[in-house]
């Protein structure tokens, strides 16, 4: 199942990735014992000059990734015809024990990519490069993410074997079972909704708080981790039955489909981008008493705490659509 | 505007590979666009065919007419050469040096010229 | 303009000249890469199409089809079967399919002669409706004129034309001849009461798994196709197809990505010498690289413009004509089907992850030892 173009997309990017995931943390680690920098050695100009080349090709690597996990999502989805009780993207995963763990790992690649990015752009604007450091530390710790996550992802497609039985996502996502995905279809449509609307109150609350006095942007990314897990249970809980138009259909990947106009991607674009923002923020925070980033550090707190805002904005924006348009009626 | 300085050499490349660019996403733009314009008319085509397969009671499609596990690939027989894929490399390494016949498959014979099947 | 964009548009004039002063070899290298692209982008097209109405259009075939197996090999079924089937509980009804092969020793194509389900599309006795290419291959003279088939020599039967399918659906029928019970059971024959094999027509598709099941022990010989496994099938053959020629296109992309890296690595005098100058006036090492990175992204990215735009024309303007000979095969009838246009947004990505991260990723790379070096080193 290998020669199939998405897949060998893919592979050439986890490959590409693994490969500068790697160079990176070895590189990470030599800056982590040498990077001093008021010396003017030899050693340490030389790690100088290549940290530049060092976090380019690595947020290279993460912008791949980003894009990356959209592709995996879009292909499981695309490749629900080719099984047996297969009808979306939880058929595909499912074929093999490495399917879901490989898109966890994706999803965790994810943030993790976004935070470097977001740490990168930032250190970048700092003249003596303050959080070099903590940027190799970084690398070093998502690199061995990077590569479990390839290492699965190369397991789930060579085990993909075409007619298959596999389950569907009705037998998944059904109040029915154990685990998580049970408990989050299992709860109440109404306590999901009003969880939603609180967690975004939250965000909104943070966001204006963060942005008036220029500080608890913690408190904010906190808001934005809340909101994440909140609109998670509500989209399989409620908002996939207001797409559907179906009052027993929860499946959170259906919604990826041409049938539904993609309005899946309306919904996890925005949803995870105003996440990783308000995270980003969050961490960002962290740093504001550092010297040279005193001048930058709240120019760009500000634009990321106002681009999550939009983000969830849009989420919202979406749901309030899907809800009113939907014919479905679940209350009243 | 008179009493402009003419722009720099640079500015000008660049604004030229910048429209190249531009006309190429255009071109691209285009065409999704045609593709999104035509498509009532193609689904209107292909439920044509879809009703004469419902109608004839059709279970393949007549792109690979030359042998029956590939005119046939969804019903051929279970285990013959080819059947995942008609148009796949032979199964045996001899297929890439028997070429087809210049006349036709005649009474089915095989060989490397015509001289050679006449005979 | 941000001081940032102005440092943009300083780099990308900055690149643009420097790639002027080369600018054969640019063109060239731009030219090679949006054919690679081409290929590959022609291919992703063509079978992406090909999978979307193989799907549409099969979604009508029979639920499931059953056929007859001797010795490992497709057999006769006995009309009995066919009250059999009917029987199961669940299925709307079943039907006796008749259709065979015919050789042409005219012309040396194969047709497939079929009595269709539909009363309304049964010919008269003695008259056909012919598929598409059936007088096209055959020279007809007018539309409309019969169609003569010899069985062997000195063997001749005439065909009335009764109708003939459009081009539109050629590509469900373009070989098909289609006749009446009569006529057909004369014309190889075939005694009564045996068909070439039997298609169900089942009201839920949930219930499929289950007839299939009692099917089988009804008729523990006979081999069971559903509509999905005949789905299935094609989408396969289509995405292997497609990844066969990606694989094989794969080869050229690499060598293209080797032949990058050695120009990039092996940076000829001048360009060692021009990022020695460059540094040694005050360039940053991160100016270096993003200038080599709007350099790939210049050469990539227009490429990838090009041979995509190439592409899709000549898939859906030019009906694939690069690729017509290799799909024929050994087939004489080929079909004339317009295809369904349309850019995927999925296999754009992959398309774009293929061609252009290579390229990149060779052109980044080597940047790294000229990058660390001293600028007195370089310059040299």
């Amino acid at each position: 199942m290998i020669l199939q173009t998405p897949i060998l997309a893919l592979l050439l990017a986890a490959a590409l990735s693994n490969a500068v995931a790697l160079w990176t943390a070895w590189f990470g680690l030599r800056v982590l014992r040498g990077w001093d920098i008021a010396s003017g050695s030899r050693a340490q100009l030389r790690l100088e000059r290549r940290t530049g080349l060092a976090s380019t090709l690595f947020g290279f690597v993460m912008l791949i990734q980003i894009a990356a996990l959209l592709l995996f999502v879009f292909n499981a989805d695309r490749m629900a015809t080719l099984f047996v009780g297969a009808m979306c993207a939880v058929g595909t995963l499912n074929v093999n024990a490495y399917g879901f763990p490989a898109l966890y790992l994706k999803i965790a690649v994810f943030f993790a990519a976004s935070l470097w990015l977001i740490l990168d752009r930032v250190d970048r604007q700092g003249r003596d490069y303050p959080l070099t450091r903590l940027k190799f530390s970084g690398a070093l710790l998502i690199a061995p993410l990077v590569l479990t996550g390839a290492g699965t992802e190369l397991a789930f497609f060579l085990g993909l074997k075409t007619d298959v039985i596999t389950s569907c996502c009705s037998k998944m996502f059904t109040p029915a079972n154990d685990g998580i995905a049970a408990e989050m279809t299992g709860t109440a449509p109404a306590t999901a909704l009003w969880f939603l609307g609180l967690a975004g109150v939250a965000v909104a609350a943070t966001g204006t708080v963060s942005l008036a006095a220029a500080r608890l942007q913690w408190l904010f990314a906190l808001a934005g981790g809340v909101f994440f897990a909140a609109a998670l249970t509500a989209i399989v809980s409620v908002i996939s039955l207001y797409v559907y138009d179906h009052p027993n259909h929860h499946c959170p990947f259906c919604l990826l489909q041409r049938e539904y106009g993609y309005v899946g991607y309306a919904l996890y674009v925005p949803l995870f981008a105003g996440t990783a923002l308000a995270m980003g923020a969050g961490l960002l925070s962290l740093f504001a008493g550092t010297g040279s980033l005193a001048t930058v550090l709240p120019g760009a707190l500000r634009r990321l705490v106002w681009a999550s805002l939009i983000c969830h904005g849009l989420f919202g924006a979406v749901v309030l659509s899907v809800i009113a348009t939907s014919r479905l009626v679940l209350f009243g | 505007m008179s009493g402009r300085a003419p722009l720099p050499r640079a500015t000008r490349r660049l604004r030229l590979v910048l429209a190249l660019f531009g006309a190429g996403l255009a071109a691209l733009a285009l065409e999704a666009a045609h593709a999104r314009l035509s498509r009532p008319a193609a689904e209107l085509r292909m439920a044509a065919s879809a009703e004469l397969v419902r109608a004839a009671g059709l279970t393949d499609l007549a792109l690979f007419t030359e042998a029956r596990h590939s005119r046939n690939p969804a019903l051929a027989d279970l285990h013959t050469a080819f059947q995942d894929a008609p148009m796949s490399f032979g199964h045996f390494p001899s297929g890439s040096f028997a070429p087809r016949p210049a006349a036709g498959f005649g009474k089915g014979t095989l060989g490397f010229d015509a001289d050679e099947v006449r005979r | 303009m941000t001081p940032g964009l102005r440092r943009q548009r300083a780099l990308a004039e900055y690149t643009l000249a420097a790639m002027a002063r080369r600018r054969g070899k640019n063109i060239g290298l731009v030219a090679v890469y949006a054919a690679v692209v081409f290929f590959v982008a022609s291919a992703m097209l063509f079978s992406a199409a090909l999978r979307r109405e193989a799907a549409i259009v099969l979604s009508e075939a029979p639920e499931l089809v059953v056929q007859n197996l001797l010795m490992g090999r497709h057999e006769l079924m006995p009309g009995a079967a066919v009250e059999t089937l009917a029987g199961i509980r669940g299925v709307a009804g079943a039907q006796g399919r008749l259709w065979g092969y015919f050789y042409d020793r005219v012309n040396g194509a194969n047709y497939t002669l079929m009595v269709p389900f539909d009363p309304a599309l049964i010919p008269p006795a003695g008259a056909a409706i012919f598929g598409e290419a059936i007088p096209r291959t055959r020279d007809h003279p007018w539309l409309g004129a019969p169609l003569f088939l010899s069985r062997h020599p000195g063997d001749l039967v005439r065909f009335n034309a009764a109708g003939q399918l459009t081009a539109a659906q050629g590509l469900v029928s373009s070989d098909l001849i289609l006749i009446g019970e009569a006529d057909f059971r004369a014309f190889f024959g075939l005694p009564p009461e045996v068909y070439t094999d039997i298609a169900v027509t089942i009201r839920n598709p949930r219930e499929i798994d289950t007839i299939v099941q009692k099917a089988e022990a009804l008729l523990p010989d006979a081999r069971f196709v559903t509509r999905d496994e005949i789905l299935r099938t094609y989408q396969k053959i289509f995405s292997w197809r497609e990844g066969i020629l990606v694989a094989l296109a794969g080869a050229s992309i690499l060598a293209f990505a080797i032949f990058a890296a050695e120009k990039a690595s092996g940076l000829s005098a001048d360009e060692a010498r021009e990022i020695g100058i460059l540094k040694a006036i005050g360039w940053d090492m991160r100016d270096v690289i993003a200038m080599k990175l709007w350099e790939g992204g210049l050469v990539s990215v227009g490429a990838f413009l090009a041979g995509t735009v190439a592409a899709y024309l000549h898939v859906f303007a030019f009906g694939a004509a690069l690729f017509a000979p290799v799909l024929k095969g050994w087939s004489v009838i080929y079909p004339d089907f317009p295809l369904a246009p349309e850019i995927d947004g999925i296999e754009m990505t992959a398309l774009f992850f293929l061609t252009v991260l290579p390229y990149l990723a060779a052109t980044l790379v080597p940047i790294w030892r000229i990058a660390s070096a001293d600028p007195d080193q370089v310059m040299r």
